[in-house]
């Protein structure tokens, strides 16, 4: 294909804008890649088309390329994705017509009721008169951390008005969605209603995070509490809980809350795991240096052994 | 990913706010609902785009504008019905699969002679 915009889309180098405006919109209507949603070639035209007609199309951009300022190919844009590119997915779905029955009424009913899903309905007389589903509707819930985690229940007002409940089940994903069945638009005819989609975003919460079933947190212990042990209160997300530190425990190390984690309706529950952090206090006092000191005089331990051999 | 109205303004510069909420009230575009307005996913912008061109690009009028994409929503949903179609009989045994693929070019073939011979 030639790079020439005025080739590409057929006028002279005289033509007016208004002619340019023409050609362009004939071959677009010819060749619009959502009209031929698997012709490659049409699409390759396609942009060709659009690329040339962002440069002739535009008095500016047409003085400058014709001046030799800028090249034909200055123009090109980043690939765009297109609606059929979509639409071939199960997500276009929301937008089909749904008025399949109708449509294959000579077929046998086998098919007739396959097809035309969204049109069943009691009784069985689609063909006399026009039944369909209602639409399903979509909501987008954000719901806390902890909510997501133990399940919640929400009311939302829905795209039509209706506010509905929602039962969050606990351990809900960030992105997952939930299918309420006949909670959508109403259906026409004796068409049943749609469903009602929510897409739950879970936000995040500044002590816990998730992995899986299980739920991660870092726990800050003092040095004592690290040296000799300790019982400490720890956080779970169904409420505070008494954790045994173990004698000599290192900053990193890793305890198990079991069952602590996302009880699942199944009764099957995640574990907490707790990371220790050993923190010192923001001021020194002179005790504590006084005793590091005197550790200091007699101890032969050395962390940094094992990093010294292996590097 | 899910934006807002402005967000889309933004992405998308061919369309104006005003032009957006009409298409939405007009059910061209269907959002879902955040707590705070239209959520449109990448569905929902590409579908944004596609009536930027027929609008703008083709100039088409509005009132013809529900009858095309009609027209393509049918077109998508019948390709997907075909798919999935052909996904089922991919599954089914050999000999079912050449019956109903002998069926079919035989259904076609007469078709196409139907058409030349008129």
């Amino acid at each position: 294909m030639s790079d020439d915009p005025y080739e590409i889309l057929g006028v002279p180098k005289t033509a007016s804008h208004d002619e340019i405006k023409k050609a362009y919109r004939k071959l677009a209507k010819a060749l619009h890649p959502d009209l031929h949603p698997d012709d490659a070639g049409k699409k390759a035209e396609f942009q060709a088309v659009s690329a040339a007609y962002g440069l002739l199309g535009d008095p500016e951009k047409r003085k400058r390329f014709d001046a030799g300022e800028i090249d034909a190919s200055g123009q090109e844009r980043p690939e765009r994705h297109y609606y059929h590119q979509y639409a071939g997915q199960d997500a276009g779905r929301r937008y089909d017509p749904g008025m399949g029955a109708q449509e294959y009424e000579d077929a046998a009913d086998f098919f007739s009721d396959l097809f035309g899903r969204r049109s069943r309905s009691g009784g069985g007389d689609y063909r006399e008169a026009f039944h369909t589903r209602g639409p399903d509707l979509r909501y987008n819930l954000e719901v806390d951390f902890l909510d997501a985690v133990r399940g919640a229940k929400r009311s939302v007002t829905m795209p039509n008005g209706k506010a509905i409940e929602i039962s969050i089940p606990a351990g809900v994903h960030d992105g997952q969605t939930l299918r309420l069945r006949g909670k959508g638009g109403a259906g026409f005819g004796e068409g049943p209603p749609g469903d009602a989609l929510v897409t739950i975003g879970v936000l995040s919460h500044p002590v816990f995070t998730r992995d899986g079933d299980d739920i991660e947190m870092e726990l800050p212990i003092t040095l004592d509490e690290a040296v000799l042990g300790a019982k400490v209160d720890v956080p779970t997300i169904s409420g505070t809980v008494s954790m045994s530190v173990p004698k000599g425990a290192s900053s990193g190390r890793r305890l198990r809350l079991k069952g602590k984690g996302i009880v699942r309706a199944s009764g099957k529950a995640g574990d907490q795991n707790v990371r220790l952090k050993i923190v010192l206090p923001d001021r020194m006092d002179g005790e504590l240096e006084e005793l590091a000191k005197r550790w200091r005089e007699h101890s032969d331990f050395e962390p940094r052994k094992e990093l010294r051999r292996q590097t | 990913m899910s934006m807002d109205e402005r967000s889309v303004v933004a992405e998308v510069r061919r369309v104006t706010l005003r032009e957006l909420r009409l298409w939405v009230r007009e059910g061209w575009v269907q959002p879902a609902q955040g707590e705070r307005g239209p959520a449109f996913d990448e569905v929902d912008v590409a579908r944004i785009r596609l009536l930027c061109d027929l609008r703008k690009e083709m100039a088409l009028p509005a009132d013809a504008l529900p009858v095309v994409l009609t027209l393509i929503d049918r077109l998508h949903e019948t390709r997907r019905d075909l798919r999935d179609l052909t996904k089922a009989l991919e599954e089914q045994p050999e000999e079912v699969r050449r019956s109903v693929v002998a069926g079919f070019r035989e259904r076609r073939g007469s078709s196409y002679r139907t058409d030349g011979g008129a």
